[in-house]
């Protein structure tokens, strides 16, 4: 594992996580204003791309016109990627799902398939199946050296717009006026527009920030990796969802964060030998051993002490605080001390099931250290990822605990 | 608003036919359909089309035992398909040189397919209905892919080729049956090769399905599961173990699939991973709204209407087959729009479902409580 190796991967992963996360926002938008998953996004970021492409080519960009054209017919790309996805979530929005408000879970997101069927059907329709390419660039395949390592130039642009957009969101949703009302909307609509916010309009509008973002995505997409298929859009949103969950859906700094974690996890899954993967493994085993066998026990003693507010007790009790790493190793050996008295055996069961299986994960990759996964496997790690953070944790990692309104 | 007032006519006529008498109709219908063929006044590809429409029918009537009586959106349900079709394909195939027999292969894909659905189910029980839709979703795409990668097991894109067709009896049984004088001519039907053949073994299963899940509509399970669906913090409160009755309409529902999948695996021969693509699921979940969530008739009809009709107008379309392929999935899409803006109960609804979607007639509650009061005051009576 050079150093080399590790920046290309690390920025690759950025890269692509930066892409998921101006996709993930919609979704994450959306679902905090309205707690409903917008199906549909994902073919509006392919809207996004497609746009996009056909504008350079109804402009026959090449690089034999002057850098200022060039620039100008990027600048109007950009522009048309925004504006087009922005009406057409605008127009899906009043159609599709503004007749629905109110009714059970389902049906907003039996309409959202919906919605997202007829999109790429138009798609196909109006541009053909085979996948729209780019018009090749100098741009597009310029790079420079970092530490060894060959970036393409491309890849820092799309880092760096995507900071910037996402700066100009949070400013957008903390400091401006629209802004505020997005975020009492998101938290009690009843009582937004009793305070005088017009939600439908709120609502709308979050739709077409999203979708704006969305279709910035699909222009970065095509222009980093040439050309895109009419279906792309239910893999990508599919991602960017993941990472929405992942970092907390609802939480715009969540989603962010989940995207890159994302980002990185997919690409550093298939581009490092299984015995570099099996250390991260190891990582996760100690910090799980770390927390099971010291903070855990420590905080069990905390309630113990708290529970007896003798004076004479407080001494005793700082001693075996001192002494709790000796003593959790004895409570998982024995069984029979104070600091697992709040413990049920079957937790113990649990926690040491779980370790046991880290332990044969990290066997396995070191046994085949010098093999990879294939890269066939890499939407499955985004997937097993969903499903996993779903499962345990579906407040994902920034995101407040979820309670069911009833 | 002349359209409307027609239906409205039209459903004024079909609601005095008593619904059983629909239902022996239809059943009859479906019974005489391959002696069309026989008659020599239809092709032999509709009776492929109503071999599929049928296997569809399965699929339809299982995914509405979890998502109409239960109300959990499973995107995923093609997975359970998958299994029970690669389980079949893989076993009795030149692929490992097996041939294991009809009737164990049918309970084994079925078995396996449920314990596809009880190790999907079992974690994502407590999920809320959103959550849980986008997670079987990710779990059908993850049964997909490992399909299509796996490629020793399943030869991957390329699929699982030269499926035998199924015996009803074991070679040795029918040779010995042969061997005590029964007719060749009779015993040829035990080996299910012809389209007729496979259409009334499909037909029977349709028939039993429908059969076993109307009835535990209608049963105790039914009802806890209804309850679940309409509110289920009120059902769990009045002693339903949601958690049991939820994982036993996904297992169920699975094991409708796995069998569907086994029973389509040996007619289609060969199956690969492009069978069991997420639009799939979508199909198949757009054939439960159409009908309508809950009602089985209804389903039935959403089902042949989204499978049957496509392919007839396709047979006939001729050179615009692959335009129309583009605009058959449009008119999806559309249609599922529609349905659930204007009306989500869907064409033959479920009663239960049309009160729960629909604002109930004031009228109509007004004679409910009448007939409230009327008991009250026929109490009044037996005590005075």
């Amino acid at each position: 594992m050079s150093l080399d190796h590790i920046v290309t991967v690390t920025i690759g992963g950025l890269t692509v996580g930066m892409i998921y996360a101006l996709v993930a926002l919609g979704y994450t938008m959306v679902y905090g204003v309205l707690e409903f998953i917008n199906f549909a996004h994902g073919e509006v970021f392919t809207v996004g791309g497609y746009v996009a492409a056909f504008t350079l080519f109804a402009l026959g960009v090449s690089d034999q016109m002057s850098t200022v054209a060039i620039i100008g017919s990027l600048l109007l790309a950009l522009v048309l990627s925004m504006a087009v996805p922005a009406a057409l979530g605008l127009l899906v929005e009043r159609v599709a799902y503004r007749p629905l408000r109110g009714r059970s879970r389902i049906m907003p997101l039996l309409s959202a398939i919906g919605v997202s069927i007829v999109l790429q059907q138009l798609i196909i329709i109006v541009f053909g199946p085979t996948p729209i390419t780019m018009p090749t660039l100098g741009i597009s395949s310029a790079s420079v050296s970092i530490l060894g390592a060959r970036i393409r130039v491309l890849a820092l642009v799309i880092i760096t717009v995507s900071v910037v957009l996402m700066a100009g969101l949070t400013y957008l949703v903390k400091a401006t006026r629209i802004g505020k009302a997005m975020r009492a909307t998101s938290q009690d609509m009843e009582a937004a527009e009793m305070m005088g916010i017009e939600t439908n309009q709120t609502i709308a509008f979050t739709f077409v920030v999203g979708s704006a973002l969305a279709g910035i995505g699909g222009l970065l997409v095509i222009m980093y990796y040439g050309s895109l298929k009419f279906d792309a859009g239910f893999l990508y949103g599919l991602k960017a969802f993941t990472a929405a969950v992942l970092g907390g859906i609802g939480n715009i700094p969540g989603a962010v964060v989940g995207a890159l974690v994302l980002g990185l996890t997919e690409t550093y899954g298939v581009s490092m030998d299984l015995g570099f993967l099996a250390w991260f493994v190891v990582a996760g085993l100690l910090m799980g051993l770390y927390v099971q066998l010291v903070l855990a026990p420590k905080k069990r003693l905390q309630h113990i002490s708290d529970d007896r507010r003798t004076p004479g007790y407080e001494r005793s009790i700082a001693n075996i605080y001192r002494l709790a790493p000796y003593l959790a190793v004895r409570t998982l050996v024995v069984e029979r001390t104070d600091a697992l008295r709040s413990v049920s055996a079957r937790h113990a069961v649990r926690l040491m099931l779980g370790n046991l299986f880290l332990v044969v994960t990290a066997a396995v990759l070191f046994a085949n250290g010098s093999s990879r996964i294939d890269t066939r496997w890499q939407p499955v790690i985004a997937f097993v990822v969903l499903m996993v953070i779903l499962m345990f944790r579906p407040s994902g990692i920034l995101g407040k605990h979820i309670t069911e309104k009833v | 608003m002349g359209l409307s007032r027609m239906l409205q006519t039209l459903r004024s006529i079909t609601e005095r036919v008593p619904r059983r008498v629909w239902a022996v109709a239809g059943f009859s219908l479906a019974a005489i359909f391959p002696l069309f063929n026989v008659l020599g006044f239809m092709p032999t590809a509709w009776l492929r089309v109503g071999v599929v429409s049928l296997v569809f029918v399965m699929l339809s009537l299982g995914l509405n035992v979890v998502m109409g009586e239960a109300g959990l959106l499973n995107l995923g349900y093609i997975a359970f398909f998958a299994v029970g079709a690669y389980t079949t394909a893989l076993l009795s195939s030149p692929k490992f040189g097996l041939r294991w027999p009809f009737w164990a292969l049918l309970v084994l894909s079925a078995l396996l397919a449920m314990v596809a659905g009880l190790l999907i189910g079992l974690p994502t029980l407590r999920l809320r209905g959103d959550y849980l839709a986008i997670v079987t979703l990710a779990f059908g795409e993850i049964v997909r892919l490992t399909i299509t990668n796996l490629q020793p097991l399943t030869n991957g894109p390329n699929g699982v080729t030269g499926i035998y067709p199924p015996r009803l009896l074991s070679q040795g049984a029918i040779d010995s049956l042969q061997a005590s004088g029964w007719s060749e001519a009779l015993l040829k039907w035990l080996v299910i090769d012809k389209p007729i053949e496979y259409y009334y073994l499909v037909f029977v299963f349709v028939v039993i399905t429908a059969f076993l899940i109307s009835n535990l509509k209608n049963s105790r399970v039914g009802r806890a599961w209804n309850a679940l669906r309409e509110d289920e913090l009120a059902a769990v409160s009045s002693g339903i173990t949601a958690a049991r009755a939820k994982l036993l309409s996904v297992v169920l529902s699975a094991g409708v699939a796995g069998l569907a999948g086994s029973v389509y695996a040996y007619y289609s021969n060969v199956i690969s991973p492009e069978s069991f693509l997420f639009m799939q699921s979508v199909i198949v979940v757009c054939m439960v709204v159409l009908g309508g969530m809950g009602s089985i008739p209804g389903v039935i009809i959403g089902a042949i209407v989204l499978q049957a009709l496509p392919q007839v107008i396709r047979e006939s379309a001729g050179a615009m087959r692959s335009e129309f392929e583009v605009y058959r999935m449009l008119i999806f899409g559309l249609l599922i729009v529609a349905m659930v803006i204007f009306r989500p109960e869907g064409l033959l609804p479920d009663k239960l479902w049309r009160q729960e979607v629909h604002e109930v007639d004031p009228r109509e509650l007004e004679k409910t409580r009448q007939s409230l009061f009327d008991v009250e005051e026929g109490h009044q009576d037996l005590e005075a």
